[in-house]
């Protein structure tokens, strides 16, 4: 019997738990690959992920990895279904959580609705105590109010108490023994400190994100808890890897201390699969694109690095100033822009395109649920980009009647033909989506004619090609499996976690910087060494953020994993005039400082390494399913040939107009364009003219 | 279809070009924003851009605060008003701060101006305006409450060109290096300006090769008549009249306005108001920006704010007034008049309209400068910043607390973990205005109440507030809110109330407590219903003797 590896993961979305399974024989290298689908099972996720295994028909005590990834988080946050939080704070801070940072997005509303805080009022207490920003006790801490402010929490019901004081960042001992004084007094109460999340500044980002925190941890830990035991009573014997938002996979152990990291896991691993992508391909600098029902995602990968940030908000919109969480989250921007959205036309004649979305119930008017809104997804099939016999992979039959009356009414107030509708539907829609694009590019400096547009999930194909042109990028790329993107992003991803400190010091103080690193690392190391991972296997990338004496933007610079010298730090400020520039345009004859670090460490945990795609022998005409006359918007009709995308292989080559479909999604390749399929069974769409 | 001249346009085309106009702005202002040196600038967002058609009427807007959205179309105006249409020439870029020659505000927030030709003709402006720390003046920071005549507020720039036909003029460049305490600041911040216009010189171009240069120039004039017809729908639905309202000031002078709505004009006129003293006066242009804030929040807040939207507004004023100084008339705190007209509009619209508006909110910059040597670096800081307060209650709704005034946006607070950090004060709290006031059926957001320790000697302390005497109004019934001001608690316990000031000395231990007003109540307090006063004592926004006394409320 042929040894094989099999790797698992499985994605727990709003409609499906998405499974794939991917065996790779170790003796003639041909890899397999499965996927199945299962509905999603609220309240109780992991039945829905235990449910997929048997669909999958998964042999569970064979697995070697498993990777998970879910929205458990996300979603108890924005349906608040968390836990009642009381918060322990700083003497005379109490109210910065609801001053929150004044801001408005809202320009002209003069009856803004301010996010109100999670935790009310009578539920926030205070401690006498203080550090000082440079982590001297300024004043003892204070326990005498600790009594009466437990037992005023226990008469309240509150579940979980959240931790955050001044200065914690800089010196932990008297959130430590804060932490520990309220569990000795209260053992079965969920206690959350901000010093075991994030030691950066800013008390209001911070004492949210612990809030936050201790909001989703009773919910999540039992989540995961049932999870682990279902997968140990089906024979799982490897370690459980979960999807974090920083594109790496932790322990489910880790994952249970501080889940709050999982909340936006989903959209980094479909990024970290563009990023591993990129290294196959030898393409290290994408412009990663995700359209989905409701919203469209995109970030930015340089070098083969996705950007991490602490800078994460929810709820943050035109309307609202949102909630921060200041844990590592991939770089992204996101649009209200999907198949889904609903175009519509406003008082004043203008149409629009989203944010409101049909969602999966009614869906499409074409779904023919009864839905009588016309959607982009609606667009395209009216436009025949999509194929009215082959809707949703064969499994719909097109309400085309439907369709056809909804998009006559909205040309009616549009006063222009069903047809110009259409078009206008889809060319607002790669507008919308297109200016998204270069929030993350241009607005941040980047040239996209540097990049290469990668688009997955189940409508970046579609539009993939007019956004790559609009921008003026080097190719788009439409990866194999595109649909089900994120799960393979997650098979790719490595043990990662982020450490960012801050420390506010002048860039020349060697001895300093050095002492901070060095006990990141260890800390680091000591971490890993608790999953197993040998000292010398964790890869360390230390980055140090700098910036001019004074100023509030600065870039990060990275530094050898080694004790700092004074040459260290001259290397680190000469690089930091070059990326500063890089990022900013000039450079200034002034003092560099040091505003803390950025530590990534990660270790490979069996990731997958693709293999090429063995060929057939099948020609181009094998995967030609015949011609259709397909609307390109601002181009007109032509006539497409159309493939089928399951029987594409590597070395095929032929050019648009032409339309590429498969069960999950469709291509639409444009006049003039140039498409190859890659070793691995990628799509590259090379724009001419 | 849009037929005009006989060509016809496609209206989606319109619609992305519009977009992508949008972008364009918001693309300036960020590199803008990032390159600047000045916190007032990148933080504070003392910054707006703006792409304006060859007339100067506003097309896209990039901005961080809405009190910086009307600005532009002013400034290129001025220009125009110096420099007729055809004698700009590619290449030219014009710089302006002088509110007597286009620069709108004060001498602290420089317009710099370039067009943009395709086809041998001007097509469109790109312009910016940002705060610079410094240009010289009789104090550092240029503004000063002390000062009578502009030639106290530093150094004026008259619309001149810094670049003709693409030749840097090197005479006004040095001239600006010398007239201000903050050289390197004010370096850095002159070429993130220019910087910034190559920027959305450049897209523009792009977009005009892509679409074609009369597609581009119909699509901006489409645009402008989208916004006229948003403003003139919003005024038909409106009761038509003329609408006094008169209403006190912390000085005791009275400021009054007569709006006029008839079928094609909102008239604000402002004639009967006090004579120009001081450095708390307006332009007429800045006078301008109030209303138009005032306007659009009144009529259709969702509406394009392009030159079309405020077609049908009519500013009416008298030179030689608050609301219209005459040279050489001091303009430092034009923000403060600005904002106490803005205010006044909106009591006016609550008047005559009840429940358009929320009751009050503490209306003022609250302009805090704090400056002096680091305790552990031994470097001078300065904190140039506006404070949050409480904003008034409307039909079925507290009012929030802590919120920046109407003047800012996306404005964020300095943490007291940077602030100790970088200004060396301790900060002893950040707390809600604990003060009574705002009580209603809906209660006003509360103020802050935020004290600031100095760690050193010879720090100093200015400041800019008003309704420090005349509290937030209450509407229908609900009570009015309280005030703002600033205390220097002296180490000896004394305590020194101050609204407006320009150097107090603070001393170590000395501590500076920042105090922003209650915003206005909303309906009769006898109306609150009990659950929410019952909440307002637990969550201790209310003691229960105040409870008692003005909702008759016993627990």
């Amino acid at each position: 019997m042929a040894e094989t590896i099999t790797r698992v993961s499985t994605d727990v979305g709003g409609t499906f738990t998405d499974l794939v399974y991917f065996e790779t024989d170790a003796a003639t290298g041909i890899q397999t690959v499965r996927t199945a689908k299962s509905d999603t099972t609220p309240p109780d996720f992991e039945k829905g992920v235990l449910n997929v295994l048997d669909v999958g028909k998964v042999d569970v005590g064979k697995v070697d990895m498993f990777a998970h990834g879910t929205t458990v988080v996300i979603n108890a946050l924005t349906e608040r279904k968390g836990a009642k939080v009381g918060l322990i704070t700083t003497r005379g801070f109490r109210d910065s959580i609801e001053i929150g940072r004044g801001n408005r997005p809202d320009f002209f509303n003069l009856m803004y609705k301010k996010p109100p805080p999670f935790v009310p009022r009578y539920l926030r207490h205070e401690v006498g105590g203080r550090m000082d920003y440079q982590g001297n006790e300024v004043a003892p801490l204070d326990l005498s109010t600790l009594d009466e402010t437990l037992a005023l929490f226990r008469e309240e019901g509150v579940e979980a108490v959240a931790i955050c004081l001044l200065h914690a960042y800089a010196n932990t001992d008297h959130e430590v023994a804060l932490a520990e004084a309220v569990k000795a007094r209260w053992p079965e109460v969920t206690v959350v400190a901000s010093h075991q999340i994030t030691r950066e500044w800013r008390e209001y980002e911070r004492t949210n994100t612990t809030i936050l925190s201790a909001y989703v941890q009773p919910k999540a830990q039992r989540y995961l808890e049932k999870l682990e035991a279902g997968m140990t009573e089906k024979g799982y014997k490897g370690q459980l890897f979960i999807m974090q938002s920083n594109c790496g996979v932790d322990s489910l152990e880790a994952t249970k201390a501080v889940p709050i990291t999982m909340v936006e896991s989903g959209p980094a691993s479909g990024f970290w699969g563009a990023a591993e992508l990129g290294r196959i391909i030898g393409e290290p600098n994408i412009l990663a694109l995700d359209i989905g029902g409701t919203t469209a995602k995109c970030s930015l990968i340089e070098n083969g690095q996705a950007a991490v940030k602490t800078d994460y908000w929810i709820e943050r919109n035109a309307r609202s100033a949102g909630y921060p969480i200041m844990v590592p989250v991939i770089d992204l921007v996101e649009i209200g822009n999907g198949g889904g959205s609903i175009a519509w036309v406003d008082d004043f004649g203008k149409m629009h395109v989203g944010p409101q979305s049909a969602g999966a119930m009614p869906g499409p008017v074409a779904y023919g649920r009864g839905g009588t809104e016309v959607t982009t997804t609606d667009a395209n099939l009216a436009l025949g980009r999509i194929n009215k016999d082959y809707f949703c992979g064969g499994t719909v039959e097109a309400d085309t009647e439907a369709l056809d009356s909804a998009l006559a009414k909205l040309a009616d107030k549009l006063e222009v033909s069903p047809v110009e509708a259409a078009r206008g539907i889809v060319r607002i829609a790669n507008s919308n989506m297109v200016n998204a694009l270069k929030l993350v590019s241009v607005n941040r400096g980047y040239d996209p004619r540097d990049f290469t547009l990668v688009v997955f999930g189940g409508g970046g194909p579609m539009h993939g090609v007019a956004l790559g042109r609009e921008l003026g990028v080097k190719k788009v790329v439409v990866p194999r499996g595109a649909p089900v993107f994120s799960a393979w992003g997650m098979m790719m991803s490595d043990l990662r976690r982020d450490y960012f400190v801050t420390r506010l010091q002048d860039a020349d103080d060697a001895k300093s910087l050095d002492d901070l690193l060095n006990h990141t690392m260890e800390l680091a190391r000591d971490e890993f060494a608790r999953e197993g991972i040998a000292r010398d296997a964790v890869t360390l990338v230390p980055q140090i953020r700098c910036r001019y004496q004074n100023q509030e933007f600065g870039v990060e610079v990275q530094i050898p994993a080694g004790p700092v010298t004074e040459d260290t730090v001259r290397d680190m400020i000469a690089q930091f005039h070059v990326n500063y520039e890089r990022e900013y345009t000039y450079t200034l004859d002034a003092a560099v400082e040091v505003t803390g670090i950025h530590l990534i460490a990660s270790s490979e945990v069996g990731k997958l390494e693709i293999v090429p795609l063995p060929k057939t022998g099948a020609t181009l005409a094998d995967a030609t399913k015949g011609r259709r006359m397909v609307d390109y918007a601002t181009e007109g009709s032509h006539e497409a040939d159309v493939y089928d995308g399951d029987r594409l292989e590597p070395g095929m080559t032929f050019d648009g107009p032409a339309i590429i479909e498969d069960a999950g999604t469709t291509v639409v390749v444009h006049p003039g364009n140039h498409v190859s399929i890659d070793d691995f069974g990628n799509i590259h769409i090379e724009i001419r003219g | 279809m849009t037929t005009q001249d006989q060509i016809t346009y496609d209206p989606v085309t319109f619609d992305i070009i519009q977009n992508a106009l949008q972008a364009v702005a918001d693309e300036m202002f960020v590199a803008q924003r990032k390159t600047s040196m000045s916190a007032i600038i990148y933080e504070v967002l003392d910054l707006s851009t703006s792409i304006l058609d060859p007339n100067g009427e506003i097309a896209a807007v990039g901005a961080g605060i809405p009190a910086f959205i009307g600005v532009l179309d002013k400034a290129i105006h001025g220009i125009l008003e110096k420099f007729p249409l055809d004698t700009i020439r590619p290449g030219d870029l014009y710089a302006t701060n002088d509110p007597y020659y286009g620069g709108v505000t004060h001498l602290n927030d420089m317009v710099l101006a370039a067009p943009v030709f395709s086809e041998g003709r001007l097509i469109a402006w790109v312009s910016n305006i940002a705060h610079w720390n410094d240009v010289g003046g009789m104090v550092p920071g240029s503004m000063s409450s002390d000062a009578t005549e502009i030639f106290q507020e530093g150094v004026r720039i008259p619309a001149v060109k810094l670049f003709e036909e693409g030749r840097e003029n090197k005479a006004v460049f040095d001239i600006l290096y010398v007239n201000t305490r903050l050289p390197d600041f004010l370096r850095g911040d002159l070429w993130a300006g220019i910087a910034g216009l190559r920027i959305g010189e450049r897209r523009i171009l792009e977009l005009v090769k892509k679409y074609g240069t009369d597609t581009f120039e119909a699509a901006v004039t489409a645009f402008m008549e989208h916004g006229e017809r948003r403003a003139r729908a919003a005024l038909k639905a409106m009761p038509k009249g003329t609408y006094t309202y008169e209403e006190e000031q912390d000085t005791g002078q009275i400021h009054k306005v007569a709006l006029t709505i008839t079928p094609d004009e909102f008239i604000v006129d402002l004639c009967d108001n006090p004579a120009q003293a001081g450095s708390s006066n307006s332009s007429r242009e800045g006078t301008e920006i109030a209303a138009q804030l005032a306007f659009k929040s009144f009529t259709d807040q969702d509406a394009p704010g392009n030159g079309g939207f405020f077609r049908p507004l009519t500013v009416k004023t008298r030179p030689g007034t608050i609301f219209h100084v005459e040279e050489p008339g001091a303009l430092g705190y034009y923000s403060e008049v600005e904002i106490r007209l803005f205010d006044l509009l909106l009591r006016a619209f609550a008047h005559h309209f009840p429940g358009v508006v929320p009751a009050g909110n503490f209306a003022s910059i609250c302009g805090t400068v704090v400056g002096g040597p680091h305790p552990e670096t031994g470097r001078h800081y300065t904190i140039v910043e506006p404070q949050v307060g409480g904003w008034g209650a409307w039909q079925g709704n507290d009012g929030p607390s802590g919120q920046f005034s109407g003047f800012h946006g996306e404005t964020f607070n300095c943490p007291a973990e940077v602030a100790e950090a970088r200004y060396g004060l301790a900060v002893d709290q950040v707390a809600l205005n604990a003060e009574p006031g705002g009580e209603g059926q809906w209660r006003g957001g509360k103020g802050i109440d935020v004290h600031y320790r100095v760690r050193a000697d010879n720090n100093f302390l200015s400041l800019g507030y008003t309704r420090s005497r005349i509290p937030p109004w209450g509407v229908d019934g609900g009570l009015d809110g309280s005030t703002n001001y600033v205390e220097v608690i002296r180490t000896d316990g004394n305590r020194e109330r101050y609204s407006f000031a320009t150097n107090v000395e603070v001393n170590t231990g000395d501590v500076i407590r920042v105090v922003t007003a209650n915003g206005g109540g909303f309906g009769d307090p006898a109306k609150r219903a009990p659950e929410d006063i019952a909440r307002d004592i637990r969550d201790g926004y209310l003691t229960p003797e105040r409870a008692r006394e003005v909702y008759g409320y016993d627990a």
